[in-house]
């Protein structure tokens, strides 16, 4: 029952007004978190950039394989974001095998981001990076920064990965509905757009 | 419940597309060893028109009341133009390591 048709159906007309934005109630508390969460990585990238402009031997680590990997990292990422939209497309139309494909697909796509970043991240500490040591010889905040940032975004990539699980299952089990894969949605074109900002200003910016 | 006037996966396939040839764009600037302020600027401005087209067509806000743009935008620009506060300390710590 859509939120008009119950403020019909219970005659509480004041208390139960229509929502002036005319969107679910948990499309607004997403749209809500995200515009939270957006905050919370301007704030990490803005702490990126003030440590990076106060430090004189920042340095450019990164070689060309470390931003081919970026590279198709955001390529697989954007590609998610496309068969999300075909997922949220199937289940507007009823289409459940259809809109499983697209989900499982989604799903898939995130993991191999995770996968991608993880071995990057690895390949790192094989080299001697960490939170606070930089083998490069440049300024130490260079790991800080960069495992901060990437690790904020791939925690929210996993905990995608993990919500499109719960609600895949839900949806085919009835428990969930159209709205539900729509807002998760919402989330992961979210983490898509972060990661416009991430790998523009932690990799491109320090490619050698 | 957003509106009807949502355009086909045809269209969405091109926008992805789009915002992949920007992050190419991106790439071959990065590799035009620019002076950093204008490699810095070129890519915030490429990463804000991405974000721009994919919160509009991707996340539909396009398609949604105009109000819920209104309502979460304005703010959200507001706090982000806040936090350029931390540039002129940004730059006195640089300066402080110079020695001047």
């Amino acid at each position: 029952m859509s939120e008009s048709e119950l403020t019909m159906s219970t005659g509480h007309e004041v208390l139960m007004e229509a929502s002036p934005y005319r969107i679910e109630k948990k499309k607004l508390g997403m749209w809500i978190f995200i515009v939270s969460d957006a905050c919370t990585f301007a704030t990490f990238l803005f702490g990126y950039g003030y440590m990076r402009v106060g430090s004189q031997n920042w340095g450019t680590p990164f070689d060309f394989p470390t931003i081919l990997n970026g590279i198709i990292m955001t390529f697989v990422l954007l590609s998610s974001s496309l068969t999300m939209l075909a997922a949220v497309r199937a289940t507007q139309a009823g289409q459940k095998p259809s809109a499983n494909k697209w989900l499982g697909l989604t799903i898939t796509l995130g993991t191999v981001f995770a996968i991608l970043h993880l071995r990057e991240w690895f390949k790192m500490f094989g080299e001697g990076w960490g939170l606070f040591s930089n083998p490069t010889g440049g300024a130490v905040q260079f790991g800080a920064c960069f495992f901060s940032v990437t690790g904020l975004h791939l925690a929210h990539v996993i905990s995608g990965v993990i919500a499109l699980l719960i609600i895949t299952r839900g949806y085919n089990r009835g428990r969930y509905d159209t709205s539900h894969v729509e807002t998760a949605g919402l989330y992961w074109h979210f983490v898509d757009l972060v990661w416009m900002f991430v790998f523009p200003m932690m990799y491109l910016m320090n490619a050698r | 419940m957003s509106s009807n006037q949502e355009p086909g996966m045809g269209s969405y396939v091109g926008i992805v597309i789009g915002l992949m040839i920007i992050v190419g764009i991106e790439v071959l600037l990065t590799y035009q060893h620019l002076p950093v302020r204008t490699l810095l600027f070129s890519l915030l401005c490429l990463a804000c028109f991405e974000a721009f087209v994919g919160i509009m067509y991707l996340m539909h806000v396009k398609y949604e009341s105009p109000l819920l743009f209104w309502t979460i935008f304005p703010a959200t620009l507001f706090v982000l133009v806040l936090l350029n506060y931390v540039w002129p300390d940004a730059y006195r710590m640089a300066r402080m390591s110079l020695g001047k």
